[in-house]
C-alpha cells in the first residue's frame, strides 16, 4: 500500500466514524421526539375540562335551609333536588326518559358543585346564578374530539338523543372548555372527569421528602467516612464492591425487602408515603454514595495536604476544606438519585401503593398514591378519559424530573470551584 | 557553627515492601537553608515529609529510626502531629492555595490554632505574613479575592505566607519553584534569603543553580541513600564522592 492510499484509508475511517456517530445521535433524538410528541398530543387536553353553563335557581321549597345558613348546615343539607330541578331545565326534555339522558351529560359531582356555589355565597335563596358545571367524561371526550360520533349507536357510549342535546348546547354556546383544576386538586376517582393527581402529588412529595431526610445524611456521612477516614483494607474493599452491587440491584427487590421487614415484621401502615420513603431511601442510598464519593475523590490531594501542613487535624482538613469543595457534586448526585426515586414504580406497587385512594393524604402515615403508580393505575383503566390523564401525569412527572436534573446541573456548574 | 535544629539518625522509610530511605543521618542547622538535591525518586521529598510527619497520610508508609527537633523525637507515636505541624510548615511543589479568599487562606492556620482571637489580631497576622512573603503590596487591596485568581508565582508566595502565618520554626519546601517561570523563581529565591533570618529552611530542588544560590548546606541523595552532605560551596566545587561529582556536572540524573 502506498503512503497516499494509507492516508486515504485513514481519512475514510474517520469519516465513517463521524457518520456512525451522527446517525446514532439522530436515531436517539428521533425516539425522544416521538415519545414527547406522543405524550403531549395525548395528554395536553387533560389540562382542560369541558363545562356546561347552566342556570341554577335556588328554590326555597327544595331546600331545608335558610339564607345565611352556617357552613355546617350547608354541608349537611341536601342539594339533590335543587340539582335535578335545575339540570333538567338545561334542555327542553319531553319526558322522564329524556330527562334521565340529559342528567347523564353532567358529572357525578354536579350536586357538590352547586353546593360549593352556595357555600361561597349563602344568600342565594330565591336568586338565579349561572354556573359552569363539569360535564361527564363522555361529553368531555366528545367535545375534545377524542370520541368518534360516527359509530353506530349500539357501539357508542353516548346515545343519539344525547348527541342531539350536545349539539343543542354547542349551538347555544353553553358548552366550553375551562382550566381543569380538578386534575391538580382532586384525588383519584372512578370518574375520569373528576380524577386528579392531587393525592399522587402529595404522596410523591412526602415519599421523596422522607427519602431525602433518611438517605442524604446517611449517604454523605458514609461516603465521607469511607473516602477520608476508613483504612484501605479488605473490609473496606468488600464494602465498596457491595455498595456498587447494591446500586445495581433491581428496585423490585427493595420492594420485597420492605414488604417483609417494614410491613410484615415492623407492621408499619401499608400504602403510606412513610413506607415508600423508607424503601426509596434504601434504594437511593448506594446511588447517592457513589457520586458523593466520586466528588470527594475529585478534590485534589494537594488541598488536604495544604490544610494538614498548616496543622489542621484530619477532621478539620476534611470538614473545612474537602467537604465544602465536594458539596456541589454531592448535592447534584443526591438530586439525581432523588429524581430516580421519584420515578420508581415497582417497589411502591409491592408495598401497596396501588390501592385506590380517593382522599388526599394529610400526613405521611395516610394511605396514598404516587405519581408513577398513578400512571400505572390509570394506564390500565378502560375509560377514554384516563388515556389523556395518564399522559398528562407522565408530563407532570417528566417535568419534575427535568427540573430536578436541571437544578443538579446548575448546582454543579455554578458552585464547583476550580483549582489552579 | 550554628546550632543543630533537626537531627536524623538511621532514618529508614518503607512504602509497603519498598524501602525508600536507607539509614539517613542528616543534621539541619538552625536559621540556615539546607538544599536537598538528587535525581527523581531518590527520597529527598520522602525525607522532608518525615520532618512534619506528612508521610502519616500514606497508609502503607512506615518510618523507623530517629528524627529529632530540639531534642524532641518527631517520630514518637504519641507525638501530636497537629502541634508538630504548627512548628514545621510546608510549601509544596505545585502552589495549592485553598479555593477561598486570600485573607482566608492565611487566617485559616492562626484560626485553628487559636492564634489571633480578635479580628484585628487576625488582620495583623495576615498583613505580617503577606509582608514577610513579599506579597502584601500586590494584594493588599484585594484580600477578599480568591487565592486561586493569583498568578502561579503569587500563589506560591501566598502558600509561603500561609506557612508563615502560624509562626513556625522550620519551613519545608518541596521543589517550590518547579512550576514557576524564571522571574517568579527569582522572587521566591530572594524571599528564601530573607526568611532564613527567622526560620530554618529545607528546600528540595532539581536546580543546581538554585541550590547554589539559596543554600548554605547541601545534601545529595541517590536511590534512597544520603551520598554526601556538606557546605554548599564544597559540594559544588569539590565533592568528595564521585557520584556527587557526576550528578552536579550533569552526567546522570
Amino acid at each position: 500500500m502506498t503512503k497516499e492510499e494509507r492516508l486515504k484509508k485513514r481519512h475514510q475511517a474517520e469519516k465513517r466514524f463521524r457518520f456512525y456517530g451522527l446517525t446514532s445521535i439522530f436515531v436517539a433524538l428521533l425516539f425522544v421526539v416521538i415519545l414527547v410528541q406522543n405524550i403531549f398530543s395525548k395528554g395536553s387536553s387533560a389540562f382542560k375540562k369541558t363545562v356546561i353553563t347552566t342556570e341554577v335557581f335556588f328554590d326555597q321549597e327544595l331546600l331545608e335551609i335558610q339564607n345565611g345558613a352556617s357552613q355546617e348546615e350547608i354541608m349537611e343539607a341536601d342539594f339533590y333536588d335543587i340539582m335535578i330541578e335545575n339540570l333538567i331545565k338545561a334542555y327542553p326534555a319531553k319526558d322522564r326518559d329524556e330527562e334521565d339522558e340529559l342528567l347523564k351529560l353532567f358529572s357525578g359531582d354536579a350536586e357538590i358543585e352547586i353546593k360549593k356555589a352556595f357555600l361561597n355565597d349563602n344568600n342565594l335563596i330565591g336568586k338565579t346564578i349561572t354556573l359552569d358545571l363539569t360535564a361527564s367524561d363522555d361529553i368531555d371526550q366528545l367535545h375534545k374530539g377524542n370520541y368518534p360520533r360516527d359509530l353506530p349507536e349500539e357501539r357508542r357510549r353516548i346515545s343519539d338523543f344525547q348527541l342531539v342535546i350536545y349539539d343543542y348546547f354547542v349551538e347555544n354556546k353553553k358548552i366550553s372548555k375551562n382550566f381543569n383544576n380538578y386534575f391538580f386538586n382532586n384525588g383519584d376517582s372512578r370518574d375520569p372527569e373528576l380524577a386528579g393527581i392531587g393525592g399522587a402529588l402529595v404522596g410523591s412529595f412526602y415519599s421523596i421528602l422522607i427519602c431525602l431526610l433518611l438517605a442524604f445524611p446517611v449517604a454523605v456521612l458514609a461516603s465521607i467516612y469511607l473516602e477520608e477516614f476508613a483504612p484501605k483494607n479488605k473490609i473496606t474493599d468488600f464494602i465498596e464492591i457491595n455498595i456498587n452491587n447494591l446500586a445495581a440491584v433491581p428496585s423490585i427487590v427493595y420492594g420485597l425487602l420492605a414488604l417483609q421487614i417494614l410491613l410484615a415484621t415492623i407492621q408499619l401502615p401499608r400504602s403510606t408515603p412513610l413506607v415508600a420513603g423508607i424503601t426509596l431511601a434504601l434504594m437511593t442510598l448506594p446511588r447517592i454514595i457513589i457520586p458523593c464519593r466520586a466528588s470527594l475523590k475529585a478534590v485534589p490531594p494537594s488541598i488536604r495536604e495544604g490544610a494538614l501542613a498548616v496543622g489542621a487535624s484530619k477532621f478539620q482538613s476534611v470538614f473545612h476544606h474537602v467537604v465544602p469543595l465536594a458539596l456541589p457534586g454531592t448535592l447534584s448526585g443526591t438530586i439525581i438519585g432523588l429524581a430516580q426515586a421519584l420515578g420508581e414504580t415497582a417497589p411502591l406497587i409491592l408495598i401497596g401503593m396501588v390501592a385506590f385512594v380517593v382522599d388526599i393524604p394529610s400526613s405521611p402515615v395516610d394511605p396514598s398514591s404516587s405519581l408513577p403508580v398513578q400512571v400505572y393505575l390509570w394506564s390500565e383503566s378502560a375509560e377514554r378519559g384516563f388515556v389523556e390523564k395518564t399522559s398528562a401525569t407522565i408530563m407532570m412527572l417528566l417535568s419534575f424530573l427535568i427540573v430536578m436534573n436541571f437544578i443538579a446541573v446548575y448546582l454543579r456548574q455554578k458552585f464547583e470551584k476550580r483549582w489552579n | 557553627m550554628s546550632n543543630i535544629k533537626i537531627k536524623s539518625k538511621n532514618l529508614n522509610v518503607y512504602y509497603g515492601d519498598k524501602q525508600a530511605l536507607f539509614d539517613v543521618n542528616l543534621d539541619l542547622n538552625e536559621k540556615e537553608v539546607t538544599a536537598l538535591i538528587g535525581p527523581s525518586g531518590c527520597g529527598k521529598s520522602t525525607f522532608i515529609r518525615c520532618i512534619n510527619r506528612m508521610n502519616d497520610v500514606i497508609d502503607i508508609c512506615k518510618v523507623t529510626g530517629n528524627i529529632e527537633m530540639d531534642g524532641m523525637n518527631i517520630n514518637d507515636k504519641d507525638l501530636d502531629v497537629v502541634s508538630l505541624r504548627e512548628r514545621v510548615g510546608m510549601v509544596f511543589q505545585k502552589p495549592n492555595p485553598f479555593p477561598k479568599s486570600i485573607y482566608d487562606n492565611i487566617s485559616y492556620g492562626p484560626k485553628i490554632h487559636g492564634k489571633g482571637e480578635t479580628k484585628s489580631e487576625l488582620d495583623q497576622i495576615v498583613e505580617n505574613s503577606l509582608k514577610k512573603s513579599a506579597l502584601w503590596e500586590e494584594v493588599k487591596d484585594r484580600l477578599d479575592e480568591p487565592g486561586t485568581s493569583l498568578s502561579g508565582g503569587q500563589q506560591q508566595r501566598l502558600c509561603i505566607a500561609r506557612a508563615i502565618s502560624v509562626n513556625p520554626e522550620v519551613i519545608l519546601m518541596d521543589e517550590p519553584c518547579s512550576a514557576l517561570d524564571p522571574i517568579a523563581t527569582a522572587k521566591i529565591e530572594e524571599l528564601i534569603d530573607e526568611l532564613k533570618k527567622t526560620y530554618t529552611i529545607v528546600i528540595v530542588t532539581h536546580s543546581m543553580a538554585q541550590a547554589v544560590r539559596v543554600s548554605q548546606k547541601t545534601g545529595f541523595f541517590h536511590l534512597g541513600k544520603l551520598i554526601e552532605v556538606g557546605k554548599t560551596e564544597k559540594i559544588f566545587k569539590n565533592p568528595d564522592n564521585k557520584m556527587t561529582q557526576d550528578y552536579i556536572t550533569g552526567r546522570f540524573g
